[in-house]
């Protein structure tokens, strides 16, 4: 058996891990590319949402690579992401044998326990549950370097090198034996960003980073915004972390601990009342949250034809009208091109910029 | 000040709009229903929504601002959920805050009741609810419910009758609005051929159809379509289907591909999708509408 999973963010360096440790063989695809999103448009309904899409070229490329199991997520919520599995199940059996384990979010601890004592007989149930627990550890660690890098990137006099800084310590943390080694080293790297940041820095204008899960996590699919935003001097306010929710889904969630439902609910109100699926109540509601802590504008971005975004998109229109912020709507999909990004984004940053300096 | 409910002609209007309508006649309170979808209902309601909202959404602002000053309250309920274990898309969830935050009305001018099938008390609540923004009691809203009930229930259903039909297989909201999905039906009903909906079945039967799919299909209205599709594929007197969505759609993006591969591929009966949007214009789908019916009749002619 050999397995493959979609890339997210930096969530595939510690399943990765995870699954070597527990002897079960990897067949990873290649990092996100411009053939991966061809190839995944090309086997995919064409009015579906962009992650459906990359998500499949990861699938195919991981077959490529010679695997022959595919674990993926799929939340029993509102939004498509729940129906995903059920399609790309028949679109992948087209001429091929392969075995495909979807994970319900809303039991993930449970079925990822289940999938990997599956998939890893020969692993004791200790080693199981401890890979896991390594695994959110990891995540979460790397949420809190990547948080470190938002908000001492725009204070350093070379942002560039706290980019670097971050991506190294992301490779140290996924390779981590133990607890304490991850520890030590987003420490060690939190320790190193810090110590780069200048004395006398003025505080940096803040942007609230929102929208959809997926867009947000990966990288390839936000055209880097986040990074782009550090290189201009803007502190990035992020509410979606990999390792928080990993570790919401599966720890908390499963003693009954977390109800998302209900936090975002008295954030969003008065402007919206109600769970819409997906990550929409989220967005409204720590876009409020920013813009009543003063924070200099939003970006909102979401895969194209988002259906929670655009539900969220009529509450923001009204957020930002009151509190007087600018806010900036990235729709994303497959023809997304960087330059096409780059231009909003520098023209956002010179109006918040200038607006604060006015101000 | 008189009070005088304005409910607008969308969405699932098509589905219980009479219900509504009985509702609110019983309790007293006169009703506005604003007219059928123009060309400008749609102009307008394109200019105030989102972008990238559906087009049936688009046509509901549009209504919406239609019926805003001849009507005291608007009635936008919030249906989340009303089938256990199914769920309606986001912007029936949503819909609400949607129009409040458009329009930005009061909470004072909505009447919003809440329905959510996972609470047994949803039902009772959402009558309060509304009862109340009519200045009415309860009791005489569960009161004017059951009777309005009784009616709906007991309404009269389309009889059929020819031996070989098309089944056009959409949302109700885009086949009962003549804009959009009931062009379609006017073109076939025009050179003679006949039709059936899903509308023309009773939805329990199509419900159970749909178990098959159950749990992979959550959302409520596009578990009635695949129930549809596969009893339509079943049946020997129908002798093509027509599916008719609206570009912007989320369930229906991946449900036609879904429906493709699971029930129409092999029925070994032609189908068509038909894809709805702001820019249709009318040659273009009478176009692919006389093709298939062409195709449908050399198929029975073999």
């Amino acid at each position: 058996m050999k397995v493959t999973y979609p890339h997210m963010g930096y969530m595939n360096a510690p399943i990765r891990f995870m699954l070597e440790s527990l002897a079960i063989e990897v067949a990873e695809a290649p990092p996100i590319s411009k053939r991966t999103v061809e190839l995944g448009t090309l086997h995919s309904p064409e009015g579906v949402c962009l992650p459906y899409k990359i998500n499949m070229g990861n699938f195919l490329e991981g077959l490529e690579r010679g695997a022959d199991t595919i674990v993926t997520m799929c939340g029993a919520g509102k939004c498509r992401l729940g129906f995903y599995g059920a399609v790309q199940r028949t679109g992948l059996a087209k001429g091929r044998e392969v075995a495909f384990c979807s994970l319900d979010t809303e039991r993930l601890l449970p079925d990822l326990y289940r999938f990997l004592r599956y998939a890893a007989p020969a692993a004791g149930r200790l080693a199981v549950a401890g890979g896991i627990a390594l695994a959110v550890k990891k995540l979460r660690a790397l949420d809190a370097i990547n948080d470190a890098k938002n908000y001492f990137g725009p204070r350093a006099d070379d942002p560039q090198r706290i980019i670097d800084i971050c991506e190294y310590g992301a490779g140290e943390i996924a390779l981590a034996e133990n607890f304490a080694e991850v520890n030590y080293s987003r420490d060690l790297i939190a320790g190193v960003m810090s110590s780069c940041r200048r004395a006398d820095a003025p505080p940096p204008p803040r942007v609230a980073l929102v929208g959809e899960f997926y867009v947000l996590m990966e990288p390839y699919a936000n055209r880097w915004i986040e990074n782009a935003l550090v290189r201009q001097g803007v502190e990035v306010k992020k509410f979606v972390r990999a390792g928080g929710w990993a570790y919401a889904k599966t720890l908390l969630q499963t003693f009954g601990l977390f109800n998302e439902e209900r936090e975002y609910l008295e954030q969003a109100r008065p402007y919206f009342n109600h769970h819409v699926g997906g990550d929409g109540l989220k967005s409204v509601g720590t876009s409020l949250w920013s813009a009543r802590q003063g924070c200099d504008g939003i970006i909102h971005a979401f895969p194209f034809g988002c259906l929670p975004e655009i539900v969220a998109q009529y509450a923001l229109k009204n957020i930002v009208a009151d509190y007087g912020l600018p806010l900036l709507t990235l729709s994303i999909d497959e023809h997304a091109s960087d330059v096409g990004i780059a231009t909003r984004l520098e023209a956002f940053v010179d109006c918040i910029k200038r607006k604060k300096n006015v101000t | 000040m008189t009070i005088s409910v304005g409910i607008p002609r969308a969405l699932l209007f098509h589905e219980f709009g009479e219900l509504w309508q009985g509702f609110f006649t019983n309790l007293g309170v006169p009703v506005n229903v604003s007219a059928a979808t123009t060309k400008t209902v749609l102009d307008r309601g394109t200019s105030l929504a989102v972008d990238e909202s559906c087009l049936p959404l688009k046509l509901y602002l549009g209504h919406a601002e239609s019926l805003l000053a001849c009507s005291s309250h608007l009635f936008v309920p919030r249906i989340a959920c009303y089938h256990r274990g199914y769920f309606l898309c986001a912007k029936f969830a949503g819909l609400p805050d949607i129009v409040r935050n458009t329009f930005g009305l009061g909470a004072d001018r909505l009447i919003a009741p809440d329905v959510d099938g996972r609470r047994t008390l949803s039902g009772i609540s959402a009558v309060r609810t509304a009862a109340a923004a009519a200045g009415r009691s309860t009791f005489a809203g569960l009161a004017s419910l059951r009777r309005a009930l009784a009616v709906w229930r007991a309404r009269p259903r389309a009889a059929e009758t020819a031996d070989a039909k098309l089944a056009v297989i959409g949302h109700s909201y885009i086949l009962n609005d003549p804009f959009l999905g009931g062009e379609v039906l006017a073109l076939l009903a025009a050179r003679g051929v006949a039709t059936v909906t899903p509308d023309d079945i009773p939805a329990r039967l199509l419900y159970d159809e749909a178990r098959v799919f159950a749990p992979e299909i959550y959302w409520q209205l596009s578990a009635k379509l695949a129930g549809a599709a596969s009893y339509f594929a079943r049946r020997s007197d129908i002798a093509g289907l027509v599916m008719v969505s609206c570009f912007g759609c989320g369930p229906d993006s991946l449900m036609n591909e879904f429906l493709e591969e699971r029930v129409l591929k092999g029925c070994g009966k032609p189908y068509a999708v038909l894809c709805f949007d702001e820019h249709t214009g009318r040659a273009g789908v009478a176009t692919r509408v006389e093709a298939f019916w062409d195709l449908v009749e050399w198929r029975r002619r073999q």
